[in-house]
C-alpha cells in the first residue's frame, strides 16, 4: 500500500484502510448516539421533534 | 492522502467519540420529565384535596369556635354575675370577721379579766380555807376543853349527889337521934336545946350577874330607833359591854331612860330603851353608874 494513491483506470483505490476503518468507527458512534437519544426522547416524552 | 488528512481523521474520530459519550451519558442520566410531572401532578390533585378538606375542616372549626365562643361568653357573663355576688359575699364575710375579731379582743379581755378574778378569789379562798382550817383546830380544841369540862362537871355532880345523899342520911339520923333525946328527957320534964353548928352556914352559890356596875363604861347615844324603843352607843365588846349589861342616858344632869343590852358588836352595842323620862337623841351620854 503506498501513501499516493494512484488513480488506475478511472477507479478510486482507498489509499490507506486504517482511516476508513477509522471513519466508519465514528460515523457509526455518531449513528448509534443519534438512534440512543432518538429512542430516549420517545420513551420519555412520546414525540422525538416536537415539545410537549 | 496527505498528512494533514490523516491528523484531521484522528481528531475527528477522537472528538466523535469523546462527545458522543457526553451526549450518551447526559442522555442516560438525565431525569424523566413526563414521569416527575405525572408525579407531580399526582401529589397537586393530592393537595388540592387536602386543601379542599382543611378548608372544609377548617370553616368547621371556624363554625365550632364560634359556638364554644359564644357558650363561653355566656360562662363568662354567668361567672361574672357570681363573681359579683361572691365578692358581694366576700365583703360582707370580711364585715362579719372584723366584728368577730372585735369581739374575740373584747372576749380575751374579759377573759383575762376573769383569770385575773379567779386567781384572786382563787387566794381568796386559799385564805379562807386557811383561815376554816384553824378556826378548825380552835374548834376541836375548845370541843376537847368542853369534853373535859364536861366529864368534870358529871364528876362533880357525882360527888353533889353523894353528898347529898350523906347529907340526908345525917338529917335523918339527927331526927332520929333528937326524938331519942326527947323521949328521955320528957320524963325528967326538960327540953334538948337546939345544937349549934362549929361549921358556919354558907349561902347557895349563884352565877354572877352582867351587870358590872363597877366597870363605870362611858360612851355616847350612836343611833336611836323610837319606833321600836331601841338606841345604839359607840362602844362595844372591845370596850369590855357584854349582853345583859343596863345603861343610863343622861342629858346633862337629867336621868333620860335606860339601855337593856341585847347585841354587842366589836366597837358598838344595841339594847333595848327602859324606864322612858324622855327620849333620848343622838349624842347623849350613857354609863353604867350614874
Amino acid at each position: 500500500m503506498s501513501p499516493d494513491g494512484q488513480n488506475r483506470g478511472g477507479k478510486i483505490i482507498a489509499s490507506s484502510n486504517i482511516y476508513t476503518a477509522l471513519l466508519a468507527l465514528v460515523f457509526s458512534v455518531v449513528l448509534a448516539t443519534a438512534a440512543f437519544v432518538a429512542y430516549k426522547c420517545y420513551f420519555q416524552y412520546g414525540t422525538i421533534f416536537k415539545i410537549p | 492522502m496527505s498528512t494533514l488528512t490523516k491528523i484531521l481523521i484522528v481528531l475527528l474520530t477522537l472528538s466523535s467519540i469523546f462527545l458522543c459519550g457526553i451526549v450518551v451519558t447526559y442522555v442516560a442520566t438525565a431525569d424523566n420529565f413526563k414521569q416527575q410531572n405525572k408525579i407531580f401532578k399526582t401529589r397537586l390533585d393530592a393537595a388540592k384535596e387536602n386543601e379542599k378538606s382543611a378548608k372544609r375542616q377548617l370553616n368547621e372549626n371556624i363554625i365550632k369556635n364560634q359556638r364554644l365562643e359564644d357558650k363561653l361568653k355566656n360562662e363568662i357573663a354567668s361567672l361574672k354575675g357570681e363573681f359579683a355576688k361572691l365578692q358581694a359575699k366576700l365583703d360582707e364575710v370580711e364585715r362579719e370577721k372584723a366584728g368577730l375579731l372585735q369581739k374575740v379582743n373584747s372576749w380575751t379581755s374579759i377573759t383575762k379579766d376573769f383569770y385575773q378574778t379567779t386567781d384572786k378569789q382563787g387566794q381568796l379562798l386559799k385564805n379562807t380555807l386557811e383561815e376554816l382550817n384553824r378556826v378548825q383546830a380552835e374548834q376541836i380544841k375548845q370541843r376537847k376543853e368542853l369534853n373535859e369540862t364536861t366529864a368534870a362537871f358529871v364528876e362533880k355532880m357525882a360527888i353533889i349527889k353523894t353528898l347529898e345523899a350523906e347529907r340526908k342520911r345525917l338529917l335523918e339520923e339527927k331526927s332520929e337521934l333528937q326524938s331519942r333525946l326527947d323521949q328521955l328527957l320528957l320524963p325528967v320534964g326538960q327540953v334538948a336545946a337546939a345544937p349549934v353548928p362549929v361549921t358556919p352556914k354558907k349561902d347557895t352559890a349563884r352565877p354572877a350577874m352582867p351587870g358590872a356596875k363597877d366597870i363605870a363604861l362611858q360612851g355616847l347615844v350612836k343611833k336611836v330607833d323610837l319606833k321600836n324603843s331601841m338606841a345604839s352607843i359607840s362602844i362595844g365588846s372591845a370596850d369590855g359591854v357584854k349582853e345583859g349589861m343596863k345603861f343610863h342616858v343622861t342629858r346633862g344632869d337629867k336621868f333620860l331612860c335606860d339601855i337593856l343590852i341585847i347585841d354587842v358588836d366589836a366597837e358598838e352595842a344595841v339594847g333595848v330603851l327602859e324606864l322612858v323620862q324622855q327620849q333620848p337623841k343622838v349624842g347623849d351620854s350613857v354609863s353604867t353608874n350614874m
